[in-house]
């Protein structure tokens, strides 16, 4: 069957399958940021925007999303210039294997459109769902933290 | 991928909805937020009906009761400005240990009830406040209470449309122990206080993941009539918990253990419900 998908603002005519998923679907387009791991919803590597909000690519039919806009980590960066949270990430040395990040930014990015000043209490509940193996958090809090005060005074200037 | 699967419907009505799942239970399935269907790897899921085009995710209040459509997120619902109004920080706190925030932007609340799981947060929050539900079912629409939903013969098997709720006086708090923040209760218990004159009306105590689909503790809530509400009410909350649990053992804890839990969330649910006096 034929759906559509607006992925990071452009649009996708797609054949798939009636049971498959998002995530399969995804990384069959070429977005290869979405990462497949646990494939049980329990470790957040899938994540993705839906209409904004992090949702796991592993267990969403992407049938079920037709029409909807769907935001990966490649959509973030503007060419050369990586967006705020990847570029905190990496000064603050919270990309090891590196395998969990694209699901930590765009949590990191949902959160901070939510709430632009988000307290370390607010980025551990919203990192809840984003396992990693390496680095034990607190340099994507930190990251994350940075990355929030960096985009509230662009905004304020 | 579920690769059975072969068809997929987006009924516009709860009727048809209905009817499409009359026509091959055996190897349909409602799509609501998704996390339990697309856990499940089933072979026999030839069919997916998906419930999202019933625009059944909003929240209302009618007279003095909250109405939520059965397909409204977990998150949206404890987010909602509505339910923050009328039951205050009860769902807002409580549900915000359920599953990770990915999760809770996916799972419903009709989704989260409606497998009768055992360790369903969200089932032991909405019994502790009295919750109904209207269902649609070969008879047509009804309205029940949700424990009631939780016995129906295997058989029977509704669509449930509705959730609703009434504060009424009521204060409620939910405690969880689980292994981790992320992971499914090993027990949940929720209570609700009704007082008068400093002293316990009634109350509602439930227990979930006992490992069996939350239950109220219909002695523990007689003995607690009107007990006096002072610092030594979360204790014996607690003792009447232990002394009635009902429950068994499975991978995540025993009976044994469980019981001691039940009993220390209970404590400390009673606690809070007395900092909000």
């Amino acid at each position: 069957m034929k759906i559509s998908l607006v992925i990071n603002g452009k649009d996708h005519e797609i054949d798939i399958d009636p049971g498959q998923y998002l995530l399969e679907v995804l990384r069959d387009l070429g977005y290869k940021s979405v990462r497949r791991s646990c494939n049980s919803a329990s470790c957040g590597s899938c994540t993705v925007l839906l209409n904004g909000a992090p949702v796991l690519s592993c267990s969403t039919f992407a049938v079920s999303v037709d029409g909807q806009s769907i935001e990966t980590v490649e959509g973030l960066s503007e060419g050369d210039r990586l967006h705020p949270i990847q570029e905190a990430i990496l000064e603050e040395g919270g990309a090891q294997c590196g395998y969990c990040i694209p699901g930590i930014v765009l949590t990191g990015e949902a959160l901070i459109r939510e709430n632009p000043e988000p307290s370390d209490e607010d980025i551990r509940l919203a990192l809840n769902g984003n396992l990693c193996r390496c680095t034990g958090y607190e340099p994507q809090n930190r990251a994350i933290k940075k990355a929030a005060e960096l985009l509230r005074s662009d905004r304020d200037d | 991928m579920l690769s059975n699967v072969s068809e997929y419907f987006r009924p516009r009505t709860v009727e048809e909805a209905f009817t499409i799942m009359e026509s091959d239970r055996d190897h349909s399935i409602f799509l609501s937020g998704g996390t339990i269907v697309a856990l499940m790897e089933s072979s026999r899921i030839e069919r997916i009906i998906d419930l999202k085009a019933l625009r059944l995710d909003t929240v209302s209040l009618k007279g003095d009761e909250l109405v939520i459509g059965a397909t409204t997120t977990i998150e949206s619902f404890r987010k909602d400005n509505l339910v923050r109004k009328e039951f205050g920080d009860f769902f807002y706190e409580s549900l915000s240990c359920v599953g990770s925030w990915q999760i809770r932007n996916m799972a419903t609340i009709g989704g989260s009830i409606a497998p009768k799981l055992g360790w369903s947060d969200v089932s032991a929050c909405l019994l502790a406040v009295g919750a109904n539900l209207m269902v649609y079912g070969a008879d047509g629409y009804r309205r029940m209470v949700l424990s009631d939903y939780f016995t129906l013969p295997a058989g029977e098997k509704p669509l449930i449309t509705h959730i609703m709720i009434s504060r009424d006086g009521w204060l409620s708090a939910f405690k969880k122990f689980s292994k981790t923040t992320f992971d499914i209760a090993t027990v949940n218990v929720a209570l609700s206080i009704k007082s008068e004159s400093g002293r316990i009306k009634s109350a509602r105590v439930v227990c979930g993941s006992r490992p069996q689909y939350p239950v109220r503790f219909e002695v523990v809530e007689s003995a607690l009539e009107d007990l006096k509400i002072n610092e030594v009410m979360p204790s014996i909350v607690r003792s009447l918990v232990f002394d009635n649990f009902a429950g068994g053992s499975n991978m995540l804890a025993s009976f044994e253990y469980r019981k001691h839990l039940a009993s220390v969330m209970a404590q400390r649910a009673a606690e809070r419900i007395m900092e909000m006096m």
